[in-house]
């Protein structure tokens, strides 16, 4: 008894050992990580913008989206009291921005994180059940890679109710090809790397090469993945918002643009309605790529140096 | 043929043409959507110019031409259309509303007033070459009462119909089975008998087949694109006066904020607004040079309107509206948390007339006010009393239930493409919102389907109300209930009262105007204690055009009316074309807004591509 504790106490126990293995990695990967001059940027910038995002209620309070007891005049030029002015309403458009920021952020990464997990369900499985199951599952995959994301996109948001949710389905469902194209390569080279024969002499089935040698294995790819789509995914939230086509009862960036569409701004020269929620689009999707591509590249060491 | 407005499509549209629509629109928006000024869909090319001495007058509109059939037409830009191509028997003057002589020169009842005669003029002659007689009045009015699908647009004149003839070319005789009060108000298209009666069912025909449309109306139809153009060319020999302009073209503009950066380069004359322009674009465009905005008090009254529970002609229930509606207090009560104030001050920003009864203020004979004791004022405090009294009280959440525990969560059908909807719905989620109610603003492109189905609890809604307001007030007869379930029907809003009816009988039966008018003021007085119809504004029509392209045109009435959507042809029949209206777009001064705007974009492109380039970059040699 005595002798096996003063054991594992000097000698770590596996799970200790995976433990200060995935530390280790963690560090490196972040030393690598600061090298990247712009995925820094990047990320800096999705900081402040998640802060932001957090502290809403805090920062603008619950009250600056209603509409009864808004403090400003219609279409308000920017001023001291609303630094970008005001909506038809009355409302201060920086509150509405910040509250849009929420939407914006909450969508891209739900649809993002749908559309990477059906993308990689659908490529690992293709790629692992090589026959006619992968054939079929690659072929509707191509079909879904020639239709046109945002056609798609809209043809799903107009059948369905209008909410949050089916932004979000919309958008997920209709961007896992290019993710299932990736991760199928990935795994076809992972299963014909010699482990995966040893695992399957050792009596390994199917979903224990799939979940316990692959998965991990696909992993970073999907990471990086993940991180790329979130833009896509916040650019199409933002565009079928704009036609129209999101919830209307929601401040989201795209949403403010479509209101300000009606209520005729753009041939009025408010250009205060207009900038500021595309600028802060524009900023977000251009974050995320930044730290996307830092992420991708530390992680595959094949994409060599720094660029 | 009055018409409702904003559109409810009277047919089913599908949803492909919509999906295009959006999908031109995606493409505006990767285009830089911010740059006004490209229609969708091909436009014809520009024809205003002065070419060849031809002068083109092109008006903006925002609705689509649901039929071309004066017998199925229902919406505000179609009807219109119907009143430039083909005479009616009669008129409304221009200056105020009375009746003047169209087809008919002259009319006469009998003692009785059971029988009417009008005289025929002689000098209408149709398109194609042929006269115009009393025997085409009396077959389209036949036509009408013996074939169902023929009585879609305008069955509520005829229903009283026993018997009409044309005993020789320039006399008409109708027989009455009971004395009508609309026989100087007959608002239907009389259409060439030797062209319609080849056309086998009324009720699928379009009129929209061969061109040019034969027709004997101050202008006559030559060309129709579906959801692109109307083109109509001016008849040369028109009674009463051939039109100054040669040419006249509806082109269909999706955008409204396009429409008005069209009318800003002279790309087009007039914009009529969707259903008008916003109080931003009337702001920016009463400063723009060589424009004219037109803000006068409209033919519109904008309510809200309360399922009362939909059911067939014979009693048959169908839909799904919330049972508390059923309750006249907590209708009362939704209404009496409604600041109209607030509607007028805030969402139309002064631009329409706060609501009372169901005729607009224009129609003075027929307007009507609540007294102070019946008005449903603005009273939050008193709203919650109300629901209190019905049994719906708050819970501890701060919600109201009723006695079956169903809390008071209603749904409110609006119109996806008008503003408005949108801009209230957001105050009623917040008025009825602080009284424990929940609501749910369900904007649809097309609200038809849900409407006709009766699966709705409140749904926004509003027409153009006529001269004489036979019409409007037939749509809430329990007559106009559909016959079969979820079938379209006249009825607007599935309302059966038996003390309406009564008095809508006795209105339509009484030829004395000064009566007459008193029983429809009491109409209205029950329509408002129902609460199933609550006028919140009489929107103006907000309207613009280019003082460089029209030297002149009628307004109707004829001081401080409207242009687009007359009970006449008075507007585009009377245009003038300014003399030397040059080609060239004249309107070079685009705004701050533009360029900005046009910078978001070039921002939003490029972000775009380079993300695009830059996974494709990495993709590309990601693969293994």
């Amino acid at each position: 008894m005595t002798t096996t504790t003063t054991d594992t106490a000097r000698t770590p126990g596996p799970r200790a050992l995976a433990r200060a293995r995935r530390r280790r990695a963690a560090a490196r990967f972040w030393r690598q990580y600061r090298d990247h001059r712009a995925g820094v940027a990047g990320l800096a910038v999705l900081v402040l913008i998640a802060l932001v995002a957090l502290a809403a209620p805090l920062l603008v309070g619950a009250g600056s989206q209603s509409v009864t007891d808004a403090p400003g005049g219609p279409l308000e030029p920017p001023s001291g009291a609303f630094p970008l002015g005001t909506d038809q309403f009355g409302r201060s458009l920086l509150a509405l921005l910040v509250w849009g920021t929420r939407v914006s952020l909450t969508v891209g990464l739900l649809a993002a994180f749908l559309s990477v997990a059906i993308g990689t369900l659908v490529g690992i499985t293709a790629g692992h059940f090589k026959g006619w199951y992968g054939n079929v599952v690659m072929r509707v995959t191509d079909w879904f890679l020639v239709m046109p994301t945002l056609v798609l996109a809209i043809a799903l948001a107009t059948v369905l109710s209008r909410s949050l949710w089916t932004t979000v389905l919309a958008i997920g469902v209709t961007t896992w090809p290019t993710t299932a194209r990736l991760v199928r390569a990935q795994t076809l080279s992972v299963e014909s790397r010699p482990y995966i024969e040893r695992s399957r002499a050792l009596g390994g089935g199917h979903g224990h090469i799939m979940s316990r040698h692959v998965l991990p294995n696909v992993m970073p790819l999907v990471l990086a993945q993940t991180t790329l789509v979130i833009s896509t995914a916040i650019l199409t939230e933002a565009t079928l918002a704009f036609l129209g086509l999101g919830d209307p009862t929601i401040v989201s960036w795209g949403g403010l643009l479509q209101d300000a569409r009606e209520a005729g701004a753009v041939s009025s020269g408010n250009w205060w309605y207009l900038a500021p929620p595309g600028l802060a689009i524009a900023v977000v999707a251009l974050a995320f790529t930044l730290c996307g591509r830092t992420v991708e590249s530390v992680l595959n060491p094949r994409l060599g140096v720094n660029r | 043929m009055v018409t409702r407005f904003p559109p409810r499509s009277s047919r089913p549209r599908g949803r492909v043409r919509i999906l295009l629509a959006s999908g031109a629109a995606a493409l505006a928006l990767a285009a830089g959507s911010v740059v006004p000024g490209n229609p969708v869909g091909p436009a014809p090319q520009e024809a205003r110019a002065a070419d060849g001495g031809k002068s083109t007058l092109t008006v903006a509109v925002a609705q689509s031409v649901d039929s071309l059939s004066p017998f199925l037409a229902q919406r505000l830009l179609s009807t219109s259309i119907h009143r430039l191509m083909y005479d009616f028997l009669t008129n409304y003057d221009a200056k105020d509303s009375h009746t003047v002589p169209g087809l008919a020169t002259a009319w006469e009842p009998s003692p009785d007033k059971l029988t009417w005669t009008y005289t025929i003029r002689s000098d209408s002659t149709w398109s194609d070459g042929e006269k115009a007689t009393a025997e085409d009045a009396a077959w389209t009015f036949n036509r009408m009462m013996t074939d169902e699908g023929a009585a879609t647009s305008n069955g509520s004149f005829v229903g009283n119909f026993k018997k009409v003839t044309a005993p020789s070319p320039d006399k008409l005789v109708i027989e009455l089975k009971q004395p009508q009060a609309t026989m100087t108000a007959l608002d239907v298209p009389i259409v060439p008998k030797h062209v319609w009666e080849k056309v086998g069912d009324f009720s699928k025909f379009n009129n929209d087949t061969k061109f040019p449309i034969v027709g004997n109306g101050p202008f006559i139809l030559t060309d129709y694109k579906v959801d692109s153009y109307v083109k109509l060319e001016a008849n040369k020999d028109f009674w009463r006066g051939a039109p100054k302009f040669d040419e006249l073209v509806f082109r269909y503009y999706k955008d409204q904020d396009a429409a008005v950066a069209a009318l800003r380069k002279g790309e087009v004359s007039f914009v009529a607004g969707s259903p008008s322009l916003t109080p931003a674009q009337a702001a920016s465009l009463k400063s723009a040079d060589d424009i004219k905005v037109n803000d006068a008090p409209g033919r519109r009254f904008y309510a809200l309107a309360v399922n009362p529970g939909a059911r067939t002609r014979d009693g048959k229930k169908f839909g799904d509206g919330h049972p508390a509606l059923l309750d006249q207090k907590v209708r009362q009560a939704l209404f009496t948390a409604v600041d109209r104030t607030a509607v007028i001050d805030k969402v139309f920003q002064g631009h329409a007339v706060e609501g009372e009864g169901y005729i607009p203020p224009r129609y003075g004979s027929y307007f009507w006010q609540p007294s102070p004791e019946q008005k449903l004022a603005y009273d939050p405090a008193k709203a919650a009393a109300l629901l209190d009294e019905a049994g719906y009280r708050k819970n501890r959440a701060g919600k109201r239930t009723g006695k079956d525990g169903r809390p008071l969560d209603f749904r409110i059908l609006c119109h996806a493409t008008d503003p408005n909807d949108k801009a209230i719905g957001k105050y009623l989620q917040e008025w009825w919102g602080d009284l424990g109610i929940g609501l749910e603003v369900d904007c649809r492109d097309n609200v038809s389907d849900p409407w006709y189905a009766g699966e709705y609890d409140l749904a926004f809604d509003g027409w153009s109300v006529n001269p004489d307001p036979d019409f409007v007030m037939s749509i809430h007869t329990c007559a106009a209930l559909p016959a079969k379930a979820k079938e379209s029907a006249a009825t607007d809003n599935f309302i059966c009262d038996k003390q309406y009816d009564e008095l809508y009988a006795r209105q339509l039966a009484e030829y004395d105007p000064a009566k007459r008018a008193d029983l429809v003021k009491r109409m209205e007085s029950r329509l408002y204690d129902t609460g199933y119809m609550n006028v919140m504004a009489y929107p103006n029509a907000v309207e613009a055009y280019r003082t460089d392209q029209i030297a002149s045109i009628t307004t109707m009435p004829s001081d401080a009316g409207n242009i687009f959507g007359q009970d006449g042809y008075w507007s585009w029949w009377s245009a003038v074309p300014a003399a030397g209206a040059s080609g060239g777009p004249s309107g070079g001064g685009s705004s701050t807004g533009v360029l900005v705007g046009v910078g978001i974009a070039v921002v939003v492109l490029a972000g775009g591509g380079l993300l695009f380039a830059m996974r494709r970059r990495s993709t590309a040699e990601d693969r293994e």
